[in-house]
């Protein structure tokens, strides 16, 4: 048997083990740092989406329209948001505008809040109350008459609107999948990014009914890599997605 | 015979130990956090709450990787030994860093919403019957992290005597099931969410090695195959365990036995240490004194006590030479029984 020295803490470190300790105590530093630096600089790019906190406040008027998530088919626009445009609205936090924009529906109202902006998603987080979404003077124009596109077979990721935006980056993926159930669940616009652009759109606003933002089938499927087939519908220039619940797949 | 006998308290060896653990989670953390976008190409940052989960997260993996790793390399190696000492801390220190990834995600995914934090971990990923690739990873993370707590709450030799070593031991296996769970919640988490494999290849060498270390220490462990019947155990040629050092040798019922060579005499107690099991036949014999390899509990090896003031006791069993060969009763003594070591006389029969 090899005469290797014995550790014995309350005695100290024999001195035959004073160097290998050191070394293992210094490699633990340099081999800890080295790894993270190594797991840090593999993270995926989380994409371009952010609050737009740097255009200040925006303010446009619009007419107000339910999928049942609240829309706004923006009449007037603003320094960033110009007239013709279609945003999502959300309120703060995880908390639709669902409320605020019943009232509203069909009608024209003023919008306020911060912008948020990834690719074509376009999102507006209304502040509190009737600042954030209240009635405008005057009458509502004709809202953009709903195109339908048929029935198309899309694969992609079901996630929440705002946090897909850039509340979160990552704000989609698995990882994701219980904080989008959450928003969408309190009211946050569902929507399915597609893996290819559909008519140049790649997000697209799922549709639900008026008791359910979102077909309550497609929680199971929230943030995980799916094929199915639905119907889409053209309103402004935003794509209405209803899903087809029967034909949902996973795909690898 | 002196009786240097401290148990397990601070010391400067501890200290040193202590300090070199926090600095390299500090190292780990802030290396972690200073790669920024513009290193990556990447037009912004991830958010800031995700970015410290992540890093917690990753910290706390490797280091729970590290604490598993240390039992099986301080077998195969005793030079490891030092590492093994302050483990308890290093699980501590654990613990809290994955409380801290706990935190970071409970009050970034589950909060901002009209339903508590708490409530929405619990209803927001329900998704447990469609499939497996969708399985709550969180289920998994709360789990060990749940494992964590218990272990780091109950680590102080306080509950050690409180439960008793035996039960103690038990609960303490918890951490091979919290391993499992962590290691699953990287995988249906982490793993499946990035495109990048860099941090699938670190979970994958990290669990190989554990796997890998522990049966490595398993097998070189088995030095004496399990005796298929109940009688008197061979232990060997008796001249062959050094002065100072012992054998160890398992009996039918699985127990193991460990045999000592001291001032010429061998005596046999269980190879189990009574503070947390730790295996006294890979001690030494230090001021006449069995030292146990974990944390320097020590024993008189012809009656398995502590030297006064010290109460703790190991059971004995009895020796015999026949033929030249040494053999070890199958039963044991109770704890702290005497026995009269049996003399090295090479050949000669008893
Ligand atoms: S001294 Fe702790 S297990 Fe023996």
């Amino acid at each position: 048997m090899s005469e290797r020295p014995f550790f014995v803490g309350y005695l100290g470190l024999p001195r035959g083990l004073r160097f290998m300790t050191l070394a293992l105590a210094v490699s633990l530093l340099i081999g800890g740092g080295l790894l993270a630096t190594v797991i840090a600089r593999a993270k995926d790019d989380p994409g371009p989406g952010t609050f737009r906190f740097d255009y200040g406040r925006q303010t446009v008027t619009g007419i107000v329209a339910l999928t049942p998530t609240p829309i706004l088919h923006v009449t007037k626009g603003s320094e960033h948001i110009e007239a013709g445009r279609t945003l999502m609205l959300s309120g703060q936090g995880k908390n639709g505008a669902l409320l605020r924009a019943r009232a509203l529906e069909g009608r024209l109202a003023n919008a306020s809040g911060i912008l948020l902006t990834r690719g074509d998603l376009d999102m507006m987080q209304l502040v509190c109350g009737e600042a954030g979404l209240g009635p405008a003077d005057g009458d509502a124009p004709m809202a953009p008459e709903p195109e339908d596109l048929g029935r198309w077979e899309l694969a992609g990721e079901i996630c929440d609107g705002k946090c897909a935006a850039g509340a979160m980056r990552p704000g989609t993926g698995i990882a994701h999948k219980a904080c989008a159930s959450l928003c969408i669940l309190n009211g946050l616009p569902p929507v399915f990014i597609s893996t290819r652009p559909i008519e140049g759109e790649t997000f697209l606003l799922i549709a639900g009914t008026p008791e359910d933002p979102m077909p309550p089938e497609l929680y199971d499927w929230v943030a995980e890599y799916v094929a199915l087939k639905g119907q889409i519908v053209r309103h402004g220039d935003l794509l209405v997605l209803d899903i087809d619940t029967a034909t949902l797949e996973r795909t690898p | 015979m002196s009786v240097r006998y401290i148990p397990v308290q601070w010391n400067r060896f501890k200290w040193g130990y202590d300090a070199a653990l926090l600095a390299s989670v500090g190292v780990f953390l802030w290396a972690f956090l200073r790669v920024t976008p513009e290193d990556l190409g990447h037009e912004r940052d991830v958010s800031g709450a995700i970015r410290n989960a992540r890093a917690f997260g990753a910290c706390a993996f490797v280091m729970l990787t590290g604490i598993l790793c240390i039992g099986p390399l301080a077998r195969l190696d005793t030079r490891f030994l030092p590492l093994l000492y302050n483990r308890r801390h290093f699980g501590v220190v654990t613990a809290a860093v994955a409380l801290t990834h706990f935190s970071f995600v409970l009050d970034w995914y589950f909060a901002f919403s009209p339903a508590g934090k708490y409530e929405a971990l619990l209803f927001a990923n329900t998704s447990f019957t469609n499939g497996v690739a969708g399985f709550p990873f969180e289920a998994f993370g709360i789990f060990a992290l749940l494992s964590l707590l218990i272990l780091a709450a109950t680590s102080h030799d306080f509950w050690m005597k409180f439960l008793t070593p035996p039960v103690w031991k038990g609960l303490h296996y918890l951490i091979y099931p919290a391993y499992a769970a962590v290691v699953a919640h990287v995988a249906w988490g982490a793993l499946l969410d990035q495109e990048n494999t860099t941090f699938a290849w670190v979970v994958h060498v990290g669990a190989l090695l554990v796997v890998g270390l522990h049966l490595g220490a398993a097998l070189s462990g088995r030095d004496a195959a399990k005796p298929r019947t109940a009688g008197w155990v061979d232990a060997g040629d008796p001249a062959t365990i050094p002065e100072g050092r012992a054998r160890i040798v398992t009996l039918a019922s699985g127990d193991r036995v460990a045999v000592f060579r001291h001032e010429g005499a061998l005596s046999a107690i269980s190879n189990a240490c009574a503070h947390q099991n730790g295996p006294l036949g890979e001690g030494r014999i230090i001021d006449c004194l069995v030292t146990c390899p974990w944390h320097g509990f020590q024993y008189d090896v012809r009656t398995g006590r502590s030297p006064a003031p010290f109460t703790e006791k190991v059971p004995t069993y009895a020796l015999r030479l026949e033929g030249g060969r040494l053999l070890v009763s199958p039963d044991a003594d109770p704890p702290g029984t005497p026995q009269r070591p049996v003399p090295v006389h090479r050949g000669r029969t008893t």
